[in-house]
C-alpha cells in the first residue's frame, strides 16, 4: 500500500468523486495508449530528424548545439503531440517548435540576432545571370557567407521546400518579409557565385553585363 | 511577359508559389526565349546543387539513439506517474463497477447497431485513398522534371532497360493522347520514388503521366487492402496549383498531373490514363470493370467506385 493514499482518499465529497471518476477513465486510456502513441510519434516524426538537424546547424552554427536543439525540439513536440492535428503538415509543425525553442534559448543566453543589413541587397543594381556550372562546395561556401537572416529562409525554401506561408509561420515573421529576404538573399547568392565563377575563369553566360 | 519579369518571377516559379496563369506565361516565355530558358536551367541547377550540398549534413547515429532513449525515459516517467494515480483510484472501482458496465453495454449495443452504417460510409474511401506523400511526390516530380523537356525535339521513347511494365508505355498511351505532344518518356526519381514519366504539352499546358509502384507508402492507411482494386475509380486532388488524378491497379498507381484547372484535368485524366490503366491492370493480373463513382469530401476530393456488393 502506498503511503500517500490516505491523504488522497480523505476529504471525499460527492463532487470530488465525480471528477475522480472522470480522471480514472482518462488515465485508463492514456496508460494503454502511451506506448502506442510513442510508436506513432516516432514513426511519423523521427523521419524528419535529418531535415531538422540541417536547419538547426544553420541556426546554431555548431554541431553539438544543433544536436541539442533537435533533441529539445523532439521532446517538446512529444509533450504537445496530442495538440497536433493529424492531416496538417507535421514537418512544418516540427520546424515551428524548433524555432520556438531556439528563440527562447537565445533569450536565455541573452544573445540576439544581428539585425539584417538592409542595405546590402539594395546596392545590387542588376540581377546577374546564374553561372551554368557550379559545384556543391561553391554554392555551400556562398551560402555560408550570407547573413543568417537571409540564409535561413533560403534553406527552408530551396532545400527543405517549405512554402512561403509555412516559412512565415515557422520563423514568426510576416510573409512579405519572407519574400523580400528570399528575393534579396538569392540575388546576393547569385552575385557571389558569378564573382566566383569569373575569378576561376568559368564562362558566364552573359559577359556583356560585366561592366555593371 | 518580358525577360525582366521572367527573371523576377523565376525563383517563385521554382518554389511552386505562382498562380496557374502565371506559370503558363512563364513557360510560354521560356519556350520562345533561349536566354531565359538557359537562366531557368541554371537556377534549377543551382537549387539542386544547394539541396545536395545541404543534405550531406545528417544527425549522427549516436545522436539519434540518444534521442530515442530520452523519449523512452520521458514515457516511462509519465507512466509511473499514471500507475501511482491508478492505484488510488482503484479504491473506487466497486462503487463504479455497475454504472460503468451499464454504460459500456449501451455503447457496445449502439456500436453494433451503427456498424453496417459506418462501414458503408467509410470503407471504400479508406481502403483506396492514396497517401498525401505519394500525391506530393507526384506533383513534385511533375514540377521538377517535366519543364526540362518542353524544348525536347528528339522522338521520345522509353528505354528498354526500365522495368518491363514500363517498356513501351508511350506507345500504350498514344491512343489516349490525341491532341497532345509527347516530349519525353523515361523513368525518374527526383525525390526518391521511382516514376515512369511521360511528358506532354497541349496549348502551352504541361502534362505528366506518371506510373509508380503501389507500395505501402502509396496508400493512406499504409497496409495494402485485400479488397478488389478494380473498385477504386479516379481519385483527384489539388496540390500547389497542380491538378492530380489517380487510378489504381493491383500493383501500380497511374497519375495524370497538370497545371490545368481541375475540371479539364479530370477529363484529360480519363482519356489519357485509360489505355495505360487497362494495359497495366492486365499485366498486374486483373480485368477492368466499368463502375459507378461516388464522392467523398475530406480535404481531398475523392471520386471512387462504390462497393458493388453494397449496392445490390
Ligand atoms: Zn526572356
Ligand atoms: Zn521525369
Amino acid at each position: 500500500m502506498n503511503a500517500d493514499q490516505p491523504t488522497l482518499v480523505g476529504g471525499d465529497s460527492e463532487r470530488q468523486t465525480k471528477t475522480k471518476k472522470k480522471i480514472k477513465i482518462l488515465i485508463g486510456n492514456s496508460a494503454q495508449n502511451t506506448q502506442q502513441k510513442l510508436q506513432t510519434f516516432e514513426a511519423q516524426a523521427l523521419g524528419f530528424a535529418d531535415q531538422l538537424f540541417r536547419v538547426a546547424l544553420r541556426l546554431c552554427r555548431d554541431r553539438a548545439k544543433a544536436e541539442d536543439l533537435v533533441q529539445e525540439t523532439y521532446l517538446q513536440s512529444w509533450r504537445s503531440f496530442h495538440r497536433f492535428e493529424l492531416g496538417t503538415n507535421l514537418r512544418a509543425w516540427l520546424y515551428k517548435i524548433m524555432f520556438n525553442v531556439h528563440y527562447s534559448n537565445q533569450r536565455k543566453d541573452r544573445l540576439h540576432l544581428v539585425p539584417v543589413e538592409e542595405t546590402i541587397a539594395e546596392t545590387l543594381a542588376y540581377d546577374p545571370p546564374t553561372p551554368q556550372r557550379l559545384t556543391e562546395a561553391e554554392v555551400l561556401a556562398a551560402l555560408e557567407r550570407l547573413p543568417r537572416d537571409f540564409q535561413i529562409p533560403i534553406v527552408l525554401s530551396d532545400v527543405e521546400e517549405l512554402s512561403y506561408r509555412e516559412i512565415a509561420d515557422v520563423m514568426e515573421i510576416p510573409i512579405g518579409t519572407v519574400m523580400s529576404r528570399l528575393h534579396r538573399g538569392r540575388k546576393i547568392l547569385r552575385t557571389e557565385l558569378v564573382n566566383y565563377a569569373r575569378e576561376s575563369g568559368y564562362k558566364v553566360s552573359n559577359m556583356a553585363k560585366r561592366g555593371e | 511577359m518580358e525577360c525582366r519579369n521572367f527573371k523576377e518571377l523565376l525563383d517563385s516559379y521554382l518554389c511552386q508559389e505562382l498562380a496557374v496563369e502565371t506559370n503558363h506565361q512563364l513557360l510560354n516565355h521560356a519556350e520562345h526565349c533561349p536566354p531565359c530558358r538557359a537562366e531557368m536551367a541554371s537556377r534549377r541547377n543551382m537549387r539542386e546543387a544547394l539541396r545536395r550540398a545541404c543534405s550531406q549534413d545528417r544527425l549522427s547515429e549516436e545522436a539519434c539513439d540518444r534521442l530515442r532513449a530520452r523519449l523512452r525515459a520521458e514515457v516511462s516517467a509519465s507512466e509511473s506517474l499514471i500507475g501511482r494515480r491508478q492505484r488510488w483510484t482503484s479504491l473506487f472501482d466497486l462503487r463504479f463497477a455497475i454504472p460503468i458496465t451499464v454504460t459500456a453495454a449501451v455503447l457496445i449495443v449502439a456500436a453494433v447497431v451503427m456498424l453496417p452504417f459506418l462501414k458503408s460510409q467509410t470503407t471504400p474511401a479508406q481502403l483506396f485513398e492514396l497517401s498525401e506523400a505519394l500525391l506530393s511526390e507526384a506533383a513534385s516530380d511533375h514540377h521538377k522534371c517535366a519543364p526540362k523537356f518542353i524544348q525536347a525535339t528528339r522522338a521520345a521513347v522509353m528505354p528498354s532497360t526500365v522495368e518491363p511494365t514500363y517498356v513501351g508505355l508511350e506507345k500504350v498511351a498514344a491512343s489516349g493522347a490525341e491532341g497532345l505532344r509527347l516530349h519525353a518518356a523515361h523513368v525518374c526519381a527526383p525525390d526518391g520514388r521511382r516514376f515512369a514519366h511521360l511528358v506532354y504539352t497541349r496549348d502551352g499546358a504541361l502534362i505528366s503521366l506518371l506510373v509508380t509502384e503501389r507500395d505501402k507508402r502509396a496508400l493512406k492507411i499504409g497496409n495494402l487492402p485485400s479488397a478488389d482494386v478494380s473498385l477504386a475509380g479516379l481519385q483527384e486532388a489539388n496540390l500547389k496549383n497542380l491538378s492530380l488524378g489517380a487510378f489504381q491497379t493491383p500493383k501500380h498507381v497511374i497519375l495524370v498531373v497538370s497545371d490545368l484547372p481541375t475540371a479539364e484535368n479530370h477529363k484529360l485524366a480519363q482519356t489519357l490514363a485509360s489505355p495505360v490503366v487497362e494495359h497495366i491492370r492486365k499485366l498486374d493480373g486483373q480485368s477492368v470493370a466499368a463502375l459507378p463513382q461516388y464522392r467523398f469530401d475530406d480535404g481531398l476530393t475523392v471520386l471512387i467506385a462504390s462497393l458493388r456488393k453494397g449496392e445490390r
